[in-house]
């Protein structure tokens, strides 16, 4: 396959690197107005910003750009290519995401898978695995934390600039969570929220706590935030029969710590010596085949022309629906607020 | 790859206490000599894991050990013939089914604390790979404790069994060349004389993407780089060789298996080397060892968590898929 990536950011090299171990890539290409050239070290063409891209030559595209940019490449390369695999979030805000699916829709068979690639990482699908009827049960609550501490250079980056990015902490760090919470718990709808922007000030919400309750009435809590200085991944879920705790990813820098998945089952005193508090296993884990599991399978999807297993538009749908309506109610908040 | 960790607890005297081995030790170390003296041998000079020259590891009471330089993985050096080795095998197998072994007095405590966390194990692995209606096979010398809880646990539509010895040798009759799913090798490769050969077996009976699950005795874990070969728990014919936990990856990795878990969830370690110096209060322990292993029960359990969580305990266990991963 020929593809082809716009934006070489951190996600672009990231997404180049994957495709080059794929034996089924034959060439990239890139797009970027800051690249001239092809980067050292990678066996990759370089095309101009500016020219007219020659659809015709690629099998599949990558969006891999700043958020303003996001939805106009998506839909004319869904309409040009027809196979698109698009960084989250999909667009700045649920206007942008409209007019992706609506593209996506008008397209007889097209392939578009989203970033979503948390969903892959070994504890959130060993946790999966042990739910429900892998022995756990059904799930009572889920409380999720993911967060960053920013650092001295946060308030220059495009992803924290509302007209670029859309949104903050929440829209860029956040949806990640909320997905995860989509896919333990089906359609989720916001009971309240409250956002803040306590620290950075940068217009956008460095901390946003979002209250949320499933299809069966099951809670959800999650806290995104810019200013965790410890950084921070936690996902809780508790069961009928015990719970599991997921803690730390497997990153390049290891700033989450390591990932681990806590699983306890629930035992009273007539099981256990001491109540409330169970034996516990844990499981380490040290290989994250996400990245490359996710482009693995948008380019068999797009090769065999089925829609992809994960990062679906509908997955798209639901985490955008969420963002869009704690949004709208901390306008609404503001509204109010300013008014008296 | 993943590493698992337990919060389980009991104590050796419930599972395999250091009075009730030493006997059970001095048979088979009896019968591994008849078993050498009875004719020609067989020589190993050279390291299972890397094909380096054997080095010198001592003895345990006369019979040889070498030490692999790469890996530290250590292996009986002198056996009898695979024919030798295999009824060799069969006489410790029954002897363990005796009643005169703590195997027989502890029956229902090796049942709780042994076997029932392995099918757990088992359980767990096979519900998190997304494995069902699979069908299983057990490597061993019969007979064994553990077939008929793998048999009666339901986890499988059916549970074959292979002799360890006919599987590495390819003596197998026809008829017993099924393909399964699983396998299961408990402390299987400690004992045979040719692990790699073990290995070949299996995966000729192994689907492609099957699991294998092995438990051993790891040379690189606590108790055994404190103790040696002092270690009353190391003894052939049940320890011919005793792989570090990197040997037994590399060996595991060069046959062709990739690895999904790779863990020591030994709770006993500690334990050990206590109940080596209690019977030797002599024994060359550093004063930091020492230390350790007189540290209170917390002290203890911390440490042993630590053991577990970095891969450092004696008792490992392994999972690994025939074939790749990914695409």
């Amino acid at each position: 396959m020929n593809c082809l990536i716009f934006g070489y950011g951190y996600m672009g090299k990231l997404r180049a690197q994957v495709l080059r171990q794929h034996p089924g890539v034959r060439t990239i290409t890139i797009v970027d107005p800051a690249l001239a050239t092809a980067p050292a070290g990678l066996e990759a063409r370089v095309l101009p910003a500016s020219a007219p891209v020659p659809w015709d030559e690629f099998d599949a595209a990558f969006i891999c750009t700043p958020n303003n940019v996001t939805a106009d490449l998506c839909v004319e390369a869904l309409r040009r290519c027809g196979r698109v695999f698009c960084e989250k979030p999909p667009g700045r805000h649920w206007e942008d995401f409209c007019r992706i699916q609506d593209a996506a829709g008008s397209v007889a068979g097209a392939t578009l898978v989203f970033g979503f690639n948390h969903r892959l990482h070994p504890s959130i699908e060993a946790a999966k695995a042990l739910i429900g009827e892998g022995g756990l049960g059904d799930i009572l609550y889920i409380k999720g934390t993911y967060g960053k501490s920013g650092g001295v250079r946060y308030r220059e980056n495009w992803r924290n600039k509302r007209e670029i990015s859309g949104g903050g902490i929440l829209l860029d760090q956040g949806i990640h969570m909320l997905d995860l919470l989509h896919l333990f718990l089906g359609e989720l709808t916001v009971v309240d929220a409250v956002l803040a922007d306590s620290f950075w000030g940068c217009g956008v919400e460095d901390n946003a706590f979002v209250l949320l309750r499933s299809e069966r009435g099951v809670p959800a809590f999650l806290h995104s935030s810019a200013t965790l200085w410890k950084h921070t991944f936690r996902i809780e879920i508790g069961c009928r029969d015990g719970y599991v705790v997921a803690t730390g990813l497997l990153t390049k820098s290891g700033s989450y710590g390591r990932e681990q998945l806590v699983i306890g089952r629930r035992q009273f005193e007539d099981q256990a010596l001491a109540l409330g508090n169970p034996r516990e296993e844990i499981i380490h884990f040290d290989r994250d085949e996400s990245w490359e599991r996710e482009v693995y399978e948008f380019l068999a999807a797009a090769k065999e022309g089925r829609p992809a297993a994960h990062g679906t538009l509908e997955d798209a749908r639901r985490v955008m629906q969420v963002i869009r309506d704690v949004y709208a109610l901390e306008e609404r908040r503001l509204t109010l607020r300013s008014a008296r | 790859m993943r590493i698992v960790q337990t919060q389980e607890r009991f104590p050796l005297s419930s599972v395999k206490p250091l009075d009730g081995l030493v006997k059970y030790r001095q048979q088979c170390l009896t019968a591994t000599r008849d078993a050498l003296a009875g004719g020609a041998t067989i020589r190993r000079t050279r390291s299972l894991v890397s094909g380096r020259a054997l080095e010198s590891a001592g003895a345990v009471e006369g019979l040889a050990y070498g030490r692999c330089p790469e890996t530290g993985s250590v292996f009986l050096v002198e056996l009898p013939p695979p024919e030798g080795w295999k009824r060799l095998l069969a006489d410790v197998s029954a002897l363990r089914r005796s009643r005169e072994t703590f195997h027989f007095e502890l029956a229902q405590s090796r049942t709780d604390n042994v076997y029932a966390p392995k099918l757990e194990w088992i359980r767990e692995t096979l519900r998190l790979q997304g494995l069902r209606q699979a069908r299983a096979l057990e490597v061993l010398t019969a007979p064994g404790s553990f077939t008929e809880l793998l048999k009666d646990s339901g986890m499988f539509t059916e549970v074959l069994t292979a002799d360890e010895m006919e599987l590495a040798h390819g003596l197998a009759a026809p008829g017993q060349q099924d393909t399964v799913q699983a396998v299961v090798l408990l402390e299987s490769l400690d004992r045979v004389d040719d692990p790699t050969a073990l290995l070949q077996g299996v995966a000729g009976r192994l689907e492609e993407g099957g699991l294998l699950f092995v438990t051993a005795l790891v040379s690189s874990g606590f108790d055994m780089s404190v103790l040696g070969l002092r270690n009353l728990y190391l003894y052939p014919p049940d320890r011919a060789n005793c792989f570090s936990l990197q040997g037994l990856s590399k060996l595991l990795s060069q046959e062709g298996f990739t690895l999904l878990e790779v863990s020591t969830p030994g709770v006993l370690d500690v334990e050990i080397v206590r109940a080596h110096l209690q019977r030797d209060p002599t024994l060359p322990l550093s004063a930091f060892e020492r230390q350790l292993v007189e540290a209170n029960d917390d002290m203890q359990a911390a440490f042993q968590a630590f053991l577990q969580q970095w891969g450092l305990s004696s008792f490992t266990r392994i999972v690994a898929r025939r074939g790749t991963v990914m695409a």
